[in-house]
């Protein structure tokens, strides 16, 4: 959607839907393994630094971006869009070095959500002042 | 953080004018936070090429995707089913990410449409200072904090030239000398000990190709090769 076009009511689900289809099967899988173990956030260097909290944790980012997205079938509304970007851009730098003892790919899972975001012109703003 | 700067429209529109069709590939990276080649600057720069191509009756047509990171091959994988339309790339990426991008997609062009400009820092929206040009021999431990590479015109390791004038630069006379500034630093901590030693000149000729592997994972590389 090109930047210049006006906000659209809703999130384009159809869209949504269509990236989520495509990924459906690794991110079924992820979701449903993760154990909630808590490992993955002692390889956060975010999550360590900003005092350990939960909402810091790569699979907290993991659960609550794409996880979201899946769960609700990509019916969400612009303000949930604004909840993920603010999680998938500000708690997530997409370092890679997070570490799943189960093999979850987290930031291909955020990366995801991302591309998601970037599809409804949901995008960081480096520009602010 | 590496900075970058989008290379002139004219420049831009002669390299791609050739092909039919266009991928403008932005970076989620660095590029994107300097404001150089992210999503947003990826559709600025296309709507500005329509609008210039349409004038011209060039009938060159540009789509748009950005990826989060050019330097990864990971996050170039999602390109693969969509670079098949197209003739030509245009990477918007650093120096870094348009040679990884030309080489997942070898067997098309890959233009670059911005020039790396810096490792940089961050002075206010959209105005940068050049920090850091990777030489691979920090000494900034010994200058105070100040880089003698980057900051002294002439990249001088042991004290400024014979054209400091006032504290000034003789190569840009707006711009002050980089050892004034490292004396003056140096002075406040009570280290002026540490430029009396001398510092070997750097060997800048027959440069190769630098490869970095962490200290931890020097056996798992060393091993492989």
């Amino acid at each position: 959607m090109p930047e210049t076009e006006a906000k659209p009511e809703a999130p384009d689900r159809k869209e949504i839907l269509e990236f989520l289809s495509e990924h459906k099967t690794k991110m079924k899988l992820f979701l449903k393994v993760c154990a909630h173990c808590g490992l993955c956030a002692e390889s956060c260097f975010i999550y360590t630094t900003r005092g350990c909290k939960p909402e810091y944790m790569p699979s907290h980012k993991m659960i609550n971006s794409i996880g979201k997205l899946y769960k609700k079938k990509g019916k969400v509304s612009w303000e949930t869009f604004e909840e993920i970007k603010e999680i998938v851009w500000k708690r997530c730098v997409l370092c890679t070095r997070c570490y799943c003892p189960l093999g979850i790919d987290i930031p291909e899972m955020i990366a995801l959500a991302r591309s998601i975001c970037r599809s409804q012109n949901v995008l960081p703003d480096f520009d602010e002042e | 953080m590496v900075k970058g700067k989008r290379k002139p429209l004219k420049q831009i529109q002669d390299s791609i004018k050739d092909y039919n069709k266009v991928l403008t590939v932005g970076c989620g990276g660095c590029v994107s936070i300097c404001l150089a080649g992210g999503q947003k600057e990826v559709i600025a720069l296309n709507t500005e090429l329509n609008v210039t191509f349409k004038l011209e009756k060039i009938e060159t047509r540009l789509d748009a995707y950005t990826v989060e990171r050019q330097c990864n091959m990971n996050f170039l994988a999602e390109l693969d089913k969509v670079v098949e339309k197209y003739d030509c790339l245009m990477s918007m990426a650093c120096g870094a990410g348009v040679q990884l991008l030309a080489e997942r997609f070898h067997q098309k062009p890959v233009i670059p449409a911005i020039n790396t400009m810096a490792i940089g820092i961050d002075r206010g929206v959209g105005l940068y200072e050049e920090r850091c040009r990777a030489c691979g021999e920090c000494v900034i431990g010994f200058t105070g904090g100040i880089c003698p590479v980057t900051r002294c015109a002439k990249g001088l390791f042991n004290g400024p030239c014979g054209g400091v004038n006032n504290g000034q630069c003789e190569a840009n006379k707006d711009a002050p000398c980089a050892w004034v500034d490292i004396y003056n630093r140096l002075k406040e901590q009570n280290r002026l000990d540490s430029i009396l030693k001398f510092q070997e000149t750097m060997l800048w000729q027959n440069q190769t190709q630098r490869t970095i592997i962490q200290e931890p994972y020097e056996k798992r590389y060393y091993e492989k090769s």
